[in-house]
């Protein structure tokens, strides 16, 4: 069957009950999308199907036959990061790491769709199925807010200066 | 000192948010076997029979191992503490608790390794479990070790002890004996990222292992011990960690993976699943805290005498330090000049317990600070002046005799009160670290006073330095 996969026609040769992350991660290669629980619990899987964010480990590669999959590998390179990607490094809003591809995927889905700047809570609605165990959140949301306002480049300058101790 | 004070980018956060960051079940190498275990289905049980043969025969499986196959198949995560080692890689005569790993399979595929395993044949002769840690010492109660269920700090005392000041004496001239119980429950770590291992065996006899470790160099020494190598024979790849949190101190997707890839001479990879990562890696361990506390109608602890009863589970793991730990703090951020302070390893059925965040201390804060809101109810005083009056000053020492150089109680406690818009009254917003005098310096507090042996950090050249040394 086939698949489009970041832009690119791919043939899948894996039975139509193989989870679509079985099928990115070991045959075709691509790592972003993690085993994380592999219930549908905890959204490190998240990839986009035609857009929409959806667990790829409990879709069955046999019912997406033909659709558009983006993967966290598509989002950009070091050299030309996202919006989000920016936003997510410079609010340091990925410790471990582990989550986070899902998480960009989402907030990129988000901002998609609804277009900016986004409250907070809206943020918070749309990230709930995604655990991350590191981070408490808070550093997540403040990311998305801004890369739906188009704020990167805001890390604050290196001051590189020694503040005195106890003074 | 040019990075304090400044933003700097995360040396890994460009290959976090790119996706370009390798975690270990991100990796695959052609010919890879995968693992899968084989596990206790029950709490307590004396192993009849364990037959693979069926599971050996099974299309794709390459191997199947159990103890047999494991050098040295019991090692300790204590030994160098001198705690003797009690946990076997994978279970011998014997199970002590739901998930204790017993047998583990390399297959082609995942799925091929799951149908073996669940073609292991396995006779158990149950028995009652012991699940209660209150109770360890009841007599007709099931033994969890064949030298029963509390662990044995030093030959003739089975409790991490801790005496200060004469506690009879602080009851004897107490107004009210304040007493509670806290039972703070397991918790497990749940990182994102299950625990994983790639093994892969070199052609020069020695094995490369991608661990999930959090603890990579303590991982590398218990499965060179478990392989019986030297650590040269062995090399880790490790640092990429989604989330350990404590729980990925526990060794042993590494010596399996290693020992199925010696066995097989192809790379294994083991990743858990979340059942596995839920029910049967290491958690935070269960406690029964008791606290006695000798208390005087205007807010000052006496003394206190507590007894701990703390779950291990099955095996000793780090049981033995967390136990320590938890002693050291059971006067909390406050001054208790008299003290008798009892805590107990008990082991259990449940799952070993081992390290997560602060692990023995949490426990201790817990039950003292709720107690602290107890004796304030009880008294009737508010808890925030409860807390000023009996908080670490200057001078002061702790239940294991540290004399505090400049204990921050005071200050944390005044920035929790403001963070919680409450407003204290202007005598306790004053209130500094500064030594006790006057009314904060009660008969009861002088003894325990000691001159805080200090060494001010001072700033010369740019770097720390210690006042009239180097």
């Amino acid at each position: 069957m086939k698949l489009v996969v970041n832009g690119q026609e791919r043939l899948v040769a894996a039975g139509p009950l193989t989870p679509l992350l079985h099928v990115l991660r070991e045959e075709l290669g691509l790592v972003g999308a993690k085993a994380g629980c592999q219930h549908g619990s905890c959204g490190t899987c998240t990839v986009l199907i035609d857009g929409e964010p959806r667990r790829s480990c409990l879709t069955p590669v046999g019912a997406i036959e033909g659709a558009s999959i983006t993967t966290a590998e598509a989002l950009g390179d070091p050299a030309n990061l996202s919006v989000v990607q920016a936003a997510f490094d410079e609010h340091y809003a990925a410790q471990c790491g582990f989550c986070t591809p899902g998480m960009l995927l989402a907030a990129t889905a988000l901002i998609e769709r609804k277009g900016g700047p986004l409250e907070r809570d809206e943020v918070v609605e749309a990230l709930g199925g995604h655990y991350c165990r590191c981070t408490g959140y808070v550093k997540i949301v403040d990311a998305v807010v801004a890369a739906s306002r188009g704020e990167t480049g805001t890390r604050a300058p290196s001051t590189l200066e020694i503040r005195a101790v106890g003074s | 000192m040019k990075a304090v004070g400044a933003s700097l980018p995360r040396y890994d956060g460009i290959d976090h948010v790119t996706a370009r960051s390798r975690f270990v079940d991100d990796f695959s190498l052609p010919g890879m076997l995968w693992a899968k275990a084989f596990r206790s289905p029950v709490a307590s049980a004396r192993i009849v029979r364990l037959d693979t043969t069926r599971a050996e025969a099974m299309p794709g499986v390459h191997a199947v191992i159990t103890h047999a196959d494991v050098p040295t198949n019991v090692v300790g995560h204590q030994e160098v503490w001198g705690i003797a080692p009690d946990e076997p890689l994978l279970a011998e005569h014997e199970v002590r608790f739901v998930g204790q790993l017993i047998a583990v399979v390399a297959a082609e595929t995942e799925a091929q390794a799951l149908d073996a395993v669940q073609a292991i044949e396995l006779e158990l002769e149950e028995r009652t479990p012991f699940l209660d840690v209150r109770n360890a010492w009841d007599a007709g109660r099931p033994q969890v070790t064949p030298d029963g269920n509390v662990f044995f700090y030093y030959p003739d005392q089975p409790q991490r002890q801790i005496r200060k000041g004469n506690v009879d004496e602080a009851f004897a001239a107490a107004d009210v004996i304040v007493e509670g119980v806290y039972r703070p429950g397991a918790i497990e770590q749940a990182p994102a990222e299950p625990a994983a291992a790639l093994a892969i065996p070199e052609p020069n006899g020695r094995v490369t292992i991608h661990s999930t470790s959090q603890a990579l160099y303590y991982s590398m020494d218990i499965t060179a011990r478990h392989l019986r190598m030297p650590m040269g024979m062995l090399k880790f790849v490790g640092g990429t960690v989604g989330g350990g949190f404590g729980g990925k101190i526990d060794t042993k997707t590494e010596p399996i993976t290693a020992v199925l890839a010696l066995k097989t001479q192809r790379p294994v990879k083991w990743r858990h699943t979340r059942e596995e990562e839920m029910l049967c890696s290491t958690t935070r361990a269960a406690w029964h805290v008791e606290i006695a506390d000798a208390v005087t109608n205007d807010g000052w602890i006496l003394g206190r005498k507590t007894l701990t009863l703390h779950d291990a589970g099955a095996y000793m793991m780090t049981s033995a330090y967390a136990c320590s730990k938890h002693s050291f703090h059971l006067a909390g951020a406050y001054s208790i000049p008299a003290v008798s302070f009892n805590t107990f390893v008990v082991m259990t059925n449940h799952v070993p317990t081992a390290a997560m965040r602060g692990f023995g201390v949490t426990s201790a804060s817990f039950a003292v600070e709720t107690h602290m809101n107890r004796i304030a109810q009880v008294i009737g005083m508010d808890p925030w002046e409860l807390r000023l009056k009996n908080a670490n000053r200057v001078g002061d020492s702790s239940p294991s005799r540290v004399v505090y150089g400049n204990p921050s109680t005071v200050s944390t406690l005044l920035a929790a009160a403001e963070a919680a818009d409450v407003v204290l009254p202007p005598d306790e917003r004053a209130m500094t670290n500064a030594k006790r005098e006057g009314a904060l310096l009660p008969a009861h507090l002088v003894e325990q006073q000691r001159e805080p042996v200090t060494h001010p950090l001072v700033w010369r050249d740019n770097r720390p330095a210690l006042e009239g040394g180097v």
